[in-house]
C-alpha cells in the first residue's frame, strides 16, 4: 500500500525514531497513550529555556514580558487550531484529565443538586469517569451511562431516550480510546442541546486526527492534552463555551487568579486567568504551540487521510487471521487508528512483552477503560494505535511478530 | 541487543499445566486480590493444621507469569507454616532488588523470575500469588489478634 508522499517525510522529524530497541528499528504504536515528539517542538521548549525563561504575568521587565507574549500568544494559537471564536475561552490545565476535573468541580458545584443526572458512555476513559464520580458523591448527583452497541458504536437513538428532565450534562468522547470509533460532535450536541442539556466532549484521542470545530459544533466544553498531539506533558486545555465560564466558581485558589486579596475573602480575576491558579505551564506552551503548527504544516486532512490509509490496512490485515478477536468497528466508517485485538488464549501482556522483543511497542491491559472491558467481557486487551510517523510496514511487522507469540505461548 | 526472554520453559510448562489448580472447600483462609495495571485476578485458598498449610489452590485469571507464579508458589508453600511461606516470599523480592544473580536455597524455584530485573513492569504479574498469601496472613493475624 502506497503511504502518501508527504506524510512519508514526517518520519524524520522525530529524533526518538532513529533509535533501535532490541536491535530492531523502533515500531511505535502506541500513540494512544502518548504521541512522540518532533525537533521543532523539542527545540521550542528548549529555545524557552535558553531565551525567554521567566514567569508569565506578573514582571515589567523585558523577559517577562516576552514570556507573557509567548503565553498568549499560545491562547490565540490554541483557538485558532479548534476553531474557537475568542482566546478568552481556552484555559490552561495539565492535561485533558485536570480539564474534566474542573468542570466537573467549577461548573457542577454551581449549576447541579441532588437528584440530577449526568450522561457518561461505556467508553469513556476513567479520566471521564472518576471526576464524575467523585461529584455525584458530593452532591447526589446520578449517573447514567450511555450503552455501547455491540458493534462498538453509540446509538443516537438510545440517547434521546436517556436526557430526561433531571440530565443537567452530557459528557463523551469523540474518539474512543480502545474501540477508535468516531463519535459525531456535531450531531450528539445538537440533540442534547434541544433537550436544553449542555456537552463535556473529551478530545484527547482526537485531536491529533482529526480537525476540531467548537464553534462549528456549539458544544459547551472541550478537553484535550498536549502531548496526545505532539506537543509536551504537564499541558493541556479546556475550551468553555462564554456563556459556561461565567456559570463557573473558580477550581483551584492561588496567585494569578485573583483581583484582589483580604483577610477574609478574595475577588477572582476575570476568565480564562480565574480558572489558571498558581504558575502556569508555561514552557511547555511554546512546545504545544509548535506541536500546532508541526500538524497544520502537513495539514490535519492529510493526516486523517493518512490515518484512515493505516487502519485500513489494520483492520483488513487482522480478519484474515481467525486467532484475531478485534474489537470495535470492523467498519472504516467513522473509525480511527486505534485498533484494540486479543490473540486468542493468550494474554495481552504476554503478547505485548514477545512484541517488544522485535522492537515493537504497543499497549496491553484496560487502557483506563474497565468499565468498557466490562462490556466487552475481557480483562484486557491489544492495543496499536498510529501516528503521523508510522507506516504499514510497521503494522506488517506486528502482524509478522505475533506469529513468535503463537509459537511461545500455543505449540 | 536483544533483552533475555522472560519466557522461560520451566514458566511456560507452569502456566500451561499449573499446579494445585482451583479452590478449596472450606478453607481456613482465602484472599481475592487484583493488579490495577492489567486487572488479573487471582484466588488463594489455603487449608491449614495450627500454623502449617497443608494444603492449598490458586484461582488465576491472568497472564503466562502470574500463572507460572501462581503455580510454583503454591508447590512451594504446602507443608511450610504461614510464616515461613511469607518469608520465602519476601526472601525473593531482596533477589529481584539485588545487582548479582545470587538467591537463597529456599528460593530456588523462583530463580526463573529473575529475567522480571529487565522487566520491572512485569513483576507486579509475578507478585499477585505472594500478594494473595501475603493478604492471607493479615487476615491470620487479624483472627488472632481479635
Amino acid at each position: 500500500m502506497p503511504n502518501h508522499p508527504l506524510i512519508s517525510q514526517a518520519r524524520k522529524d522525530f529524533p526518538i525514531l532513529k533509535r533501535e530497541v532490541n536491535g530492531y528499528p523502533l515500531a511505535y504504536l502506541d500513540n494512544a497513550a502518548t504521541t512522540q515528539k518532533p525537533k521543532s517542538v523539542i527545540d521550542a521548549i528548549a529555545n524557552f529555556y535558553e531565551n525567554n525563561n521567566s514567569n508569565v504575568s506578573r514582571g515589567v521587565y523585558t523577559l517577562a514580558e516576552e514570556a507573557t507574549e509567548i503565553y498568549e500568544s499560545g491562547r490565540e494559537a490554541v483557538a485558532n487550531f479548534i476553531g474557537a471564536e475568542d482566546s478568552g475561552t481556552i484555559i490552561f490545565t495539565s492535561g485533558t484529565t485536570e480539564s474534566i476535573n474542573l468542570v466537573a468541580s467549577a461548573w457542577v458545584q454551581k449549576n447541579l443538586k441532588k437528584g440530577d443526572r449526568i450522561i457518561l458512555t461505556e467508553m469513556e476513559h476513567h479520566s471521564n469517569i472518576v471526576p464524575w464520580q467523585l461529584a455525584a458523591q458530593s452532591y447526589g448527583i446520578e449517573l447514567v451511562y450511555w450503552p455501547v452497541n455491540p458493534e462498538g458504536r453509540l446509538d443516537l437513538a438510545l440517547l434521546e431516550e436517556l436526557l430526561t428532565n433531571s440530565v443537567k450534562l452530557l459528557a463523551f468522547t469523540m474518539v474512543s480510546n480502545v474501540l477508535g470509533s468516531i463519535n459525531p460532535v456535531g450531531k450528539i450536541t445538537e440533540i442534547a442541546h434541544s433537550h436544553g442539556v449542555p456537552v463535556l466532549v473529551d478530545s484527547a484521542q482526537a485531536v491529533s486526527r482529526m480537525s476540531i470545530e467548537v464553534s462549528e459544533w456549539d458544544c459547551d466544553f472541550l478537553a484535550f492534552s498536549g502531548h496526545k498531539v505532539y506537543g509536551p506533558t504537564g499541558i493541556g486545555v479546556l475550551y468553555a463555551k462564554k456563556e459556561r465560564l461565567e456559570e463557573m466558581l473558580p477550581f483551584q485558589g492561588g496567585g494569578g487568579m485573583i483581583r484582589h486579596v483580604e483577610k477574609q475573602s478574595s475577588t477572582w480575576a476575570i476568565p480564562p486567568q480565574k480558572f489558571e491558579a498558581g504558575t502556569p505551564p508555561f514552557a511547555q506552551v511554546p512546545g504545544l504551540k509548535a506541536a500546532l503548527e508541526y500538524v497544520e504544516q502537513y495539514g490535519i486532512k492529510e493526516i486523517e487521510r493518512h490515518d484512515h490509509e493505516l487502519t485500513e490496512h489494520a483492520l483488513n490485515q487482522i480478519t484474515e487471521f481467525p486467532d484475531l478477536e478485534l474489537y470495535g468497528p470492523s467498519e472504516i466508517q467513522n473509525r480511527t487508528g486505534v485498533v484494540s485485538f486479543n490473540l486468542q488464549n493468550v494474554h495481552s501482556h504476554d503478547v505485548a512483552q514477545v512484541l517488544d522483543e522485535s522492537g515493537i511497542a504497543l499497549r496491553a491491559g484496560h487502557h483506563c477503560t474497565q468499565v468498557l472491558h466490562e462490556r466487552l467481557g475481557v480483562p484486557a486487551t491489544v492495543r496499536m494505535s498510529f501516528g503521523i510517523y508510522n507506516d504499514s510496514s510497521e503494522i506488517d511487522r506486528m502482524f509478522s511478530a505475533l506469529d513468535r507469540a503463537r509459537e511461545i505461548f500455543l505449540h | 541487543m536483544t533483552k533475555e526472554t522472560i519466557y522461560r520453559d520451566i514458566l511456560l510448562e507452569h502456566a500451561r499445566h499449573p499446579k494445585n489448580s482451583g479452590r478449596l472447600e472450606n478453607p481456613g483462609l482465602s484472599a481475592s486480590v487484583h493488579n490495577p495495571l492489567c486487572g488479573d485476578e487471582l484466588e488463594l485458598s489455603l487449608a491449614l493444621s495450627g500454623k502449617l498449610i497443608q494444603d492449598c489452590r490458586t484461582m488465576v485469571r491472568g497472564c503466562f507469569i502470574c500463572q507460572a507464579s501462581a503455580s510454583i508458589m503454591s508447590e512451594m508453600i504446602i507443608k511450610k507454616t504461614l510464616q515461613e511461606a511469607i518469608i520465602t516470599g519476601r526472601l525473593f523480592d531482596e533477589s529481584l532488588r539485588k545487582d548479582n544473580e545470587d538467591v537463597p536455597e529456599i528460593v530456588e524455584p523462583l530463580r526463573p523470575f529473575l529475567a522480571l530485573k529487565k522487566h520491572r513492569s512485569r513483576i507486579k504479574c509475578m507478585k499477585l500469588a505472594w500478594d494473595a498469601l501475603e493478604e492471607c496472613a493479615n487476615q491470620d493475624k487479624n483472627l488472632n489478634h481479635t
